[in-house]
């Protein structure tokens, strides 16, 4: 069963709803304190997980009878979500060709005010038996996957056990963990892009000397990370007055190194909620 | 007479990659250089390098290097296209280093970087091009290998690159331009540079800034004209403002490309 019990997409506690005709989708994220970085919103790599599984499986279903791979995702905030807010991710099918999905997710909060926009493209490919069958999940109202017993115990990234090793080369290293794997059984996607927004933080906090917040990530998937521990490097590229920009990679450390993401961050100043 | 036929009239020859001029050496495999001029055709009101030119380099250096990635199954089309400019003020030439990140099935995946030889090699911009594997109907192009390309001696008097694509203001948020031939890749369509400089200059018109930040999906080709990009501002941030900027092929009755685009204010410039 995917997921199990104990898993992030059931402790960020989603609720989903998807259109009959398999063009839109819709899912809502309640902000906790544990989503959000010192600064009091809620992180990028959270809201990238939001638009991660929204356009993930909107993609999927308009991919059908074929199954698809994310190849990149890119999310621009603009205003900050505080705690106790709602955002809602609102995605919708730019493009379903024969080899490529494309997805845009806005984001809105409980005013109707933009949060943030997000565009993610995937490959089409064959499916195989182990690809869920998208008909099932679609239909009736809203559904989520949280159990009453779901919620987050810690802040994300120690959720995720992310040790910072060297803050201002922005190298950061966590397990795979069943909690976070995908259904392939690699880390998903999303938990992916958090794990990037924590080490541009990083790495553009130690540059700058300001108390920065990734607002932008451009993310493209190049391959799985199964085994672990996941290792991140950071290149700060400028740094200016309230703002900066990275580039981070992330290796699978177990699999000898194997590149799994190529990051392009920003980060400015704390964004207003 | 246009300025686009006007170019193409001339023994510089036509279209967008004689207009700005890039040398292509191909390198190691999978590795691909470029090298162009900075000229003052290229400059936009901030005297840097326009964002759209930049872009433009970024799929042309980056496009090829897929391309030749993709051989012998089939050739390439740009189907994203995301860069950070990281200097805004560049002395030239310039040097566009591009590389196979990731060749799968249906698409390849290039890491593109601009350095200014000019400036102590500085980075200009920094950039990500994904492209889709097709099949041509008359099948891929053959280029000798390695691949060397050169552009001829530099022109001089072109006009700057808003003009020679003839764009127009056509709302307060929206600029337009027709589609003509000059303007078409060897498929007919649009070319992406183009396309990459529409939405520059449609954010720079909307906000008043200096385009930074581009993130471009292609979602289908440009055939009729004229082009429009429409831009709509999202919020305005420490670095800059953010707005999403469609670009729709008015004769072809359709959305063809959406961007976020990043525009630093000119204070901050």
């Amino acid at each position: 069963m995917y997921p199990p019990d104990e898993h992030v997409l059931r402790d960020l506690r989603f609720t989903f709803e998807h259109s009959v005709d398999g063009r839109t989708s819709r899912a809502r994220l309640p902000i906790v304190p544990e989503l959000c970085t010192d600064r009091g919103t809620a992180r990028a790599g959270a809201l990238s997980t939001l638009v991660d599984v929204i356009g993930g499986g909107l993609a999927a279903t308009a991919a059908q009878p074929n199954w698809i791979a994310t190849a990149d995702l890119t999310l621009h905030v603009v205003a900050g979500a505080p705690p106790g807010s709602v955002v809602e991710a609102r995605a919708e099918v730019l493009r379903a060709g024969r080899t490529t999905v494309v997805v845009e997710v806005v984001l809105v909060d409980d005013g109707e005010r933009d949060v943030g926009i997000a565009t993610m493209s995937f490959s089409v490919l064959p499916r195989r038996d182990v690809n869920p069958d998208m008909r099932e999940v679609r239909g009736s109202g809203p559904t989520t996957m949280a159990t009453e017993m779901s919620r987050l115990r810690a802040p994300l990234p120690d959720a995720l056990g992310i040790r910072v090793r060297d803050a201002s080369a922005g190298i950061v290293e966590l397990p795979v963990t069943d909690w976070s794997r995908n259904s392939m059984g690699a880390m998903q996607g999303g938990i992916v892009a958090t794990v990037a927004d924590v080490a541009a933080e990083h790495a553009l906090r130690a540059a700058s000397g300001e108390p920065l917040v990734v607002s932008d990530l451009h993310v493209t998937y190049l391959g799985f990370g199964r085994v672990g521990p996941v290792r991140t490097r950071a290149d700060v590229l400028d740094v200016a007055a309230g703002h900066g920009r990275a580039r981070v990679q992330i290796v699978d450390a177990g699999a000898e190194h194997r590149l799994m993401t190529l990051t392009s961050a920003v980060a400015t100043r704390g964004l207003g909620s | 007479m246009s300025r686009q036929e006007e170019y193409a009239g001339s023994e510089d020859g036509r279209g967008v990659s004689r207009y700005l001029r890039v040398d292509l050496r191909e390198g190691d495999e999978g590795h691909m250089v470029g090298y162009a001029p900075a000229p003052a055709h290229l400059r936009g009101p901030h005297g840097g390098v326009r964002a759209g030119a930049l872009l433009t380099l970024l799929d042309n250096v980056g496009g090829i290097c897929a391309g030749l990635a993709a051989l012998p199954d089939g050739w390439v089309v740009s189907t994203n296209l995301a860069a950070r400019t990281i200097s805004l003020a560049q002395t030239g030439p310039l040097r566009i280093d591009a590389d196979v990140l990731r060749r799968g099935r249906n698409n390849v995946v290039t890491a593109v970087r601009i350095h200014d030889e000019g400036a102590a090699d500085a980075l200009v911009a920094d950039g990500v091009l994904t492209s889709a594997i097709l099949v041509p109907e008359n099948g891929p192009p053959h280029h000798r290998r390695p691949l060397v390309l050169d552009a001829g001696p530099p022109p001089s008097g072109l006009a700057p690159l808003d003009e020679w694509l003839g764009v127009r203001a056509v709302a307060p948020d929206a600029v337009e331009i027709d589609l003509a031939d000059e303007l078409r890749n060897p498929w007919g369509i649009l070319h992406g540079g183009v396309v990459a400089t529409l939405v520059d200059i449609a954010a720079e018109h909307s906000t008043g800034g200096v385009t930074t930040d581009v993130v471009l999906h292609f979602l289908a080709p440009n055939r009729v004209g004229p082009i429009r990009a429409i831009a709509r501002s999202l919020g305005t941030r420490s670095d800059g403002e953010v707005c999403r900027v469609e670009v729709r092929d008015e004769g072809g009755h359709r959305l063809t490309g959406v961007a976020v685009v990043v525009a630093r204010v000119t204070a901050q410039v």
